[in-house]
């Protein structure tokens, strides 16, 4: 399945871009798409993660489908 | 042009008093408005200029369910939250949250939830660019969905 993952600010430098598109074959948790991200990128795993699918707070457990888009961040700065 | 309530994120100068009169309606006396803006120094640290960076569409909805939120638990009447992206240089504001009520005590306490939620939940981010380095800021965690690279929770 196809999924879309977006970064920003110190997850965007850890993986070197704001936006992937990645295919996995299994069905797949939150955490399991980190593990598999954080082989290519062993800096995104430097910091405590939080999770959104498409564009609500997700947790680790949470199971992907086909075309969900995920977002990877650290704890938010605005304000 | 009624009064309501609105949360929008924006790359220009904002524009507080504009922000502050679009809450205002006919049954309300008073509007407390919170003015966030960029300082120059930080736990000794002198700021050159800051950089916010958003995930836009989710930011909206997060600040849509705080709006939501906060006229259930508060008397209020309208909300208008503008937060600023991009390049901010020292002393300009970030974030603007008018709250227009009849009274203006849930106006304060309703303005004070609002940017302590903003903080904890709106996926936005600053970067602090200092003469020697820069730095994405990580706020505090929220309880729920945290994970870290090793799978503890």
């Amino acid at each position: 399945m196809q999924l879309k993952v977006f970064f920003f600010g110190a997850t965007a430098d850890a993986v070197g871009s704001r936006e992937l598109e990645l295919a996995t074959v299994e069905t797949t948790t939150a955490q399991s798409l980190i593990d598999q991200l954080s082989q290519q990128h062993p800096a995104l795993v430097k910091h405590k993660l939080l999770i959104a699918v498409n564009e609500d707070y997700a947790d680790a457990d949470t199971i992907l489908n086909d075309g969900d888009e995920l977002a990877l961040f650290t704890a938010v700065s605005g304000g | 042009m009624p009064a309501t309530d609105f949360t929008e994120l924006t790359t220009d100068p904002i524009d507080i008093t504009s922000v502050a009169r679009r809450v205002v309606p006919p049954e309300c006396g008073a509007t407390v408005t919170l003015d966030g803006y960029v300082r120059q120094v930080t736990k000794g640290r002198e700021t050159l200029h800051l950089v916010y960076e958003a995930y836009e569409p989710m930011a909206v909805k997060e600040m849509q369910k705080l709006v939501e939120h906060a006229k259930k638990e508060f008397e209020i009447a309208n909300i208008g939250i503008v937060h600023r992206l991009g390049k901010l240089e020292i002393g300009e504001t970030s974030v603007v949250i008018s709250v227009a009520a009849p009274h203006r005590r849930a106006a304060f306490a309703a303005c004070e939830w609002l940017i302590k939620e903003l903080k904890r939940t709106v996926p936005i981010w600053k970067k602090e660019v200092y003469a020697d380095g820069e730095v994405w800021i990580e706020g505090d965690l929220p309880e729920s969905a945290v994970v870290s690279g090793q799978a503890e929770k």
